[in-house]
């Protein structure tokens, strides 16, 4: 039988880790998709995206049923990959790292044309999102690839709306800049990716 | 209009009146910088919303258990640990405390010894010294009175102590008893 989220939620307050792994199992890919925005290799999105479910698993106690568990579980994802940030000062790689390779093809048995295409396109978003302070970064995120609402991203990382708006006014003007920078790199591989994302916009 | 006005309208994340976006676009075909920052805005959208969902390897989840047992393993070490601290201080405490109110008698316990080994030495000379003033008159009396003298004195002796002994503890009961 298929258990509901608020039944999982409260076999995993009784200590029932099972059941908690099953939410893990129904959030793993937004979650690790945040940490590794955020942080920008798949090895520290996997600790950090793991770290996250343990603390939401110890904090569970304090978890607000009328709050969304999704933006509960986004909400620690973020504010960790934001502390790991600042702490470490992780550096998100160049486009000519390597690194950027999936943990895991985003659909099974995927071309190889599409997965470099793929990998070029994630290599792009975070050098673009590398210029973006911590908290910039994470509404970003939020907001483009979670489609958070101004209130549900102030929420999850405790701020007002206002500063929100503000904040996500100034990191797209980072990032449009960033891209004008880009379209002038003469490296052939930023180059080539870039025009390419540029002729798909022409097209549509 | 100010060119700021176009920027903001550029980057802004709410939709434009038609009104707005006429003045715009008429502002985008003279202003080649607002050309290519509107540009830039729509591709970098384009490419956010289009880049591939990450996804963790298979096993995530099992992954996720191995490692809240690690934790948990981890936790109840600490527990034991920090327990094990607590009955250790209060071990040290409480001998510390019975030490403390024990000090006076064990200070004391020198003393004690030694009068102790004086009582029984003084003991000891005084028996010495009662040895030494009888051993003297057995020796006279038995060159001066005959064996047979001598039996007969030791008995009367003994029995007259005998005699007073019975007599007083009888005595101490007829008090008991009328008291």
């Amino acid at each position: 039988m298929c258990k509901t989220e608020s039944q999982l939620i409260a076999e995993a307050k009784a200590g029932d880790k099972e059941a908690f792994s099953m939410l893990v199992e129904n959030y793993q890919r937004p979650v690790f998709s945040v940490c590794y925005r955020m942080l920008g290799t798949p090895t520290a999105a996997e600790d950090a995206a793991q770290e996250a479910f343990i603390r939401a698993y110890q904090a569970l106690d304090r978890y607000d049923p009328e709050r969304s568990f999704a933006t509960w579980i986004l909400s620690i994802a973020s504010n960790y990959s934001i502390d790991q940030l600042r702490k470490k000062k992780v550096t998100i790689l160049s486009m000519d790292s390597d690194k950027h390779a999936w943990l895991a093809p985003p659909d099974p048995g995927p071309s190889p044309e599409k997965v470099a295409l793929d990998k070029e396109k994630n290599a792009l978003v975070q050098a673009i999102l590398a210029d973006l302070t911590e908290t910039d970064r994470a509404a970003v995120i939020l907001q483009y690839w979670h489609d958070y609402s101004y209130e549900e991203i102030a929420e999850t990382l405790d701020l007002s709306s206002s500063a929100v708006k503000s904040r996500l006014f100034r990191a797209r003007k980072l990032m449009a800049e960033k891209w004008q920078e880009m379209q002038l790199i003469s490296a052939p591989n930023v180059n080539s990716a870039v025009k390419r994302i540029a002729h798909e916009t022409s097209t549509i | 209009m100010k060119h700021q006005q176009y920027e903001n309208w550029i980057l802004m994340d709410e939709e434009l009146g038609q009104e707005q976006q006429r003045n715009l676009h008429g502002h985008l075909k003279q202003c080649s910088q607002c050309q290519a920052l509107y540009q830039a805005s729509h591709q970098i959208t384009h490419l956010l919303k289009t880049a591939p969902e990450p996804a963790p390897t298979v096993g995530f989840s099992t992954r996720w258990l191995e490692q809240i047992d690690k934790v948990e393993k981890r936790k109840n070490r600490l527990i034991l640990f920090i327990a094990l601290g607590v009955i250790s201080l209060a071990t040290l405490i409480f001998l510390s405390t019975v030490g403390f109110e024990l000090r006076s008698v064990v200070g004391s316990f020198p003393q004690m010894l030694f009068e102790l080994v004086t009582l029984i030495t003084n003991w000891f000379v005084f028996l010495n010294q009662i040895s030494n003033i009888i051993t003297p008159l057995f020796r006279v009396g038995a060159k001066l009175l005959s064996p047979v003298w001598l039996y007969v004195s030791v008995f009367g002796l003994s029995g007259i102590t005998a005699a007073w002994t019975i007599a007083f503890y009888r005595s101490r009961e007829m008090q008991k008893e009328l008291g």
